[in-house]
């Protein structure tokens, strides 16, 4: 197991070269630059110059991304070209805000979809299954946006109502907080759950099928029992699997949550620096991003090998 | 089951749903549609920035919506004969935020700052201060600033935030101001969290009674959604939010929400290539004016909210020229068909409209070729992506494009700039030796009466000459509660909140 994930971790170094090279490269290819955007319509050869010389831009490009990769692998993401602040504490407090919007987002998916696609399952083709399935064709359908969008518009037109426009932090002030991500994290979170509800339920009923089942109630196991100890756990790889790559997917989710709802997470970092054309904001927050992602598909399949002992990496 | 969850969902809404919050204090809360980029008045150009930066720092004078020179640090000045010397005798009760007293040196460090070349900074051009030679101070609160050419402009020059007068001590301290606070202004600056919020809070010991800030503080807030902005102006959790006229349509006569608006310096048209036919010809750039419907496109780019406006909008006051009066800026399909027949293009011809950059001057590029079609002319509208459409513009590479431009604070912007041979926006290659001869003379004469005369000939020349055809000038505009008195924005200032109050 350990060399396993050594291996694993080793694997991350190509990954993120490519990654680094690719969104460099994005980064200098997407029209409109940093200088651009600085100087506006002042914008003369003169100032230019300055501005390039100012910021490292006027190096060749294969120098500027050595001296940034080199920077990168020491946990120095260089300074926001806008603001003049240090990249990575940044990253890191935004990642905290956009981490608590994905787990409460998550965390409301499973509330809901878990037992939704149990019952789905268990009862097959009834009243409820059928109504549970249109629920979660409608969570899959309707784009956060647009459902953000509808939420915001029915809250401020039938109660007068909109979430507080000033972030407060977690351990500042709980019920602020809370009152802030509720509603984004539920938006979030029924995006999800359409899909985690369509998967528990198609899994189950693939295991409920199976011959040892038969053999679990022939027994005279319970029926919870049954479906708790000796199902669910073997249904729950692929919701698993589902669940690792929507975490993921969670914080590209974020971004337009964040946007919508003012929130100042990683998703409203990187889409700023990109608007700003910040590149070591966007750069240092797509590294981070893809990091991330990759750790947590590890993760993923670490936990394989303890839900279904038969799984093992050597 | 049913039941328990939607008993689950409803008590989750209802945990949520607590009465707005109401503002604490007298504070202003206004909802920006970007995030700000620093707040180092010498470096960052972005409206949000501005709208922040515009109440922490202040400038030597100002311009009143009029655009006449108005003091502000600075309480009196001399201007000499040759227009080279500029002596400003300075308020003796002016203090940084740091309860320090700002003297002529700070004023002095503020202009070298602009003018070092390392900096980048905006103002180091000769549209700002880039044309000053020496800076004396020959006591506490006189500086005598020499220019390397003769300037009028140069007070309405410095009238702008990139030339703000800065602390020298905070600079040095932190690097730069990109975050720190080294201003005179009413306001100081406050808490920020980058993609949030910036507060600016009242500074007490401000030099102006007339203005000294009137809430204790103003809260900006990134709300880049503009439905989120809206519904919070709805809710009352904010109290002043920047609108387009898409956002217009959606505000209702019930909503309790007031609509604030200004007329822009900015102004939408069409440029001709007069060095590349068929446009190298006065008659075809005449019969394009007289095809155009100006009103219809306003109706359609604009929602009708715009004015039929000249390259000097009539938000420039006294130096303005009403187009209205010029007999081809009336639609008149038989003058143009009459004036390209005698041009040799009796059945028209084929072009390329190039737009791009924002959806105004798209939806204009649209309904020109409309009614380009009515006088036999196909246009084949280009849209590009900006990197594109920038490149083209730099490089004069057109037949007819639509373009948005600023008449800036003087004529001498609005004219020169754009329509001088020699003009840096000159992107039709317009060539007349008489227009180039009064930009001379207007950049030289003093006398404002004279000056007017001077604009107003060169004007009257370039639009009878066609050198453009001229659209609409846009307005700007603002939601707001209906309780907040007293904002005023014009062209000159658009952030300027003294004597603004909200009603409880």
């Amino acid at each position: 197991m350990r060399d396993y994930i050594i291996r694993r971790l080793l694997g991350l170094i190509p990954i993120l070269i490519g990654i680094s090279l690719a969104i460099f490269i994005i980064m200098q290819l997407i029209p409109g630059d940093v200088v651009s955007g600085i100087l506006g319509i002042e914008q003369t050869p003169e100032l230019r110059a300055m501005w390039e010389k100012k910021l490292g831009l006027d190096k060749p490009l294969v120098e500027q991304y050595l001296t940034w990769i080199g920077k990168a692998v020491t946990g120095d993401f260089g300074e926001s070209f806008r603001t003049g602040a240090p990249v990575f504490p940044e990253i890191l407090s935004r990642f905290k805000i956009s981490a608590e919007l994905a787990i409460m987002g998550c965390v409301f998916a499973w509330i809901i979809a878990l037992p939704l696609g149990i019952i789905s399952a268990l009862k097959r083709n009834s009243v409820i299954d059928r109504i549970v399935r249109v629920i979660a064709l409608m969570g899959v359908s309707i784009p956060n946006f647009a459902s953000a969008t509808l939420v915001i518009l029915f809250l401020a037109k039938g109660f007068n109502y909109h979430t507080p426009v000033k972030y407060v932090g977690l351990f500042e002030n709980f019920g602020t907080n809370m009152e802030i991500m509720v509603i984004p994290a539920l938006i979030l979170g029924s995006v999800m759950a359409g899909s985690v509800m369509r998967m528990t339920r198609s899994s189950m009923l693939e295991v409920l099928r199976q011959d040892y089942i038969k053999a679990v109630r022939a027994k005279g196991a319970s029926e919870r029992v049954t479906i708790f100890r000796h199902a669910l756990r073997n249904s729950s790889i692929p919701i698993i699997t589902l669940i690792g790559m929507q975490i993921g997917s969670l914080m590209g989710g974020t971004v337009v949550i964040e946007q919508i709802f003012s929130i100042p997470g990683l998703g409203q970092f990187t889409l700023t620096g990109i608007n700003q054309r910040d590149y070591p904001v966007v750069q240092g927050c797509v590294l981070f991003i893809a990091v991330l992602y990759v750790l947590v598909n590890l993760l993923v399949d670490i936990l394989y090998t303890y839900i279904d002992p038969r799984i093992t990496y050597n | 089951m049913k039941k328990l969850l939607a008993l689950v969902l409803v008590m989750m809404l209802a945990l949520t749903v607590v009465p707005s919050v109401l503002a604490e204090g007298n504070v202003l809360r206004y909802g920006m549609e970007t995030e700000p980029a620093g707040f180092d008045p010498h470096t960052c150009s972005s409206h949000a920035s501005i709208r922040v930066m515009s109440q922490v720092y202040n400038q030597l004078v100002d311009l009143d919506e009029n655009l006449v020179v108005i003091p502000e640090i600075a309480k009196t000045w001399e201007v000499s004969d040759d227009l080279l010397t500029y002596t400003f005798h300075l308020a003796d009760n002016v203090t940084f935020h740091s309860g320090r007293k700002m003297t002529a040196a700070d004023v002095k460090y503020s202009f070298e700052r602009i003018l070092s070349p390392e900096l980048g900074a905006l103002g180091n051009s000769s549209s700002y201060a880039g044309d000053i030679e020496t800076i004396e101070t020959p006591d506490d609160y006189t500086v005598v600033m020499r220019l390397k050419s003769p300037s009028v402009t140069f007070l309405s020059n410095v009238s702008s935030i990139y030339c703000s007068i800065v602390d020298k001590d905070v600079v040095e301290a932190k690097g730069d101001l990109l975050q720190a606070d080294g201003g005179t202004g009413p306001y100081t600056l406050g808490e920020y969290v980058p993609d949030n919020h910036v507060f600016v809070n009242a500074y007490a010991d401000h030099f102006d009674p007339a203005f000294k800030a009137s809430f204790d503080a103003i809260e900006f807030y990134t709300m880049t959604d503009a439905n989120s902005r809206l519904n919070a102006l709805r809710a009352g959790t904010i109290d002043l939010i920047v609108a387009d006229t898409a956002m217009l349509d959606l505000v209702k006569p019930e909503d309790p929400i007031q609509e604030i608006s200004y007329q822009t310096r900015d102004y939408f048209a069409l440029f001709m290539n007069c060095t590349r036919a068929p446009y190298d010809d006065v008659r075809v750039r005449q019969a394009i004016n007289y095809a155009l419907n100006r009103e219809e496109i306003i109706d359609f780019a604009f929602n009708g909210q715009a004015a039929v406006s000249g390259f000097v909008p009539a938000s420039m006051g006294h130096w303005a020229v009403d187009v209205t009066e010029k007999d081809y800026y009336t639609q008149n399909i038989e003058k143009a068909k009459a004036l390209l027949a005698e041009a040799g293009y009796p059945d028209g011809f084929e072009t390329v409209i190039t737009v791009g950059l924002n959806d105004g001057i798209r939806d204009i590029g649209m309904v020109v070729q409309q009614q380009l079609e009515a006088i036999g002319i196909k246009a084949d509208v280009q849209n590009e992506e900006n990197a594109t459409y920038i490149d083209k513009w730099k490089a004069h590479d057109l037949d007819i494009m639509v373009c948005q431009n600023g008449a800036g604070s003087d004529p001498n912007r609005g004219v020169a700039f754009f329509f001088s041979t020699t003009g840096s926006a000159n992107i039709q290659n317009y060539s007349n030796a008489r227009v180039d001869e009064l930009c001379v003379l207007g950049a030289g004469e003093a006398d404002v009466d004279k000056r007017e005369a001077i604009y107003k000939e060169a004007i009257n020349i370039i639009l009878d000459e066609c050198a453009t055809a001229t659209v609409a000038c846009p307005k700007a505009y603002f939601l707001a509660t209906p309780a907040l008195q007293g904002y005023a924005p014009n062209a000159s200032s658009t952030s300027n909140f003294a004597g603004v109050t909200i009603a409880k």
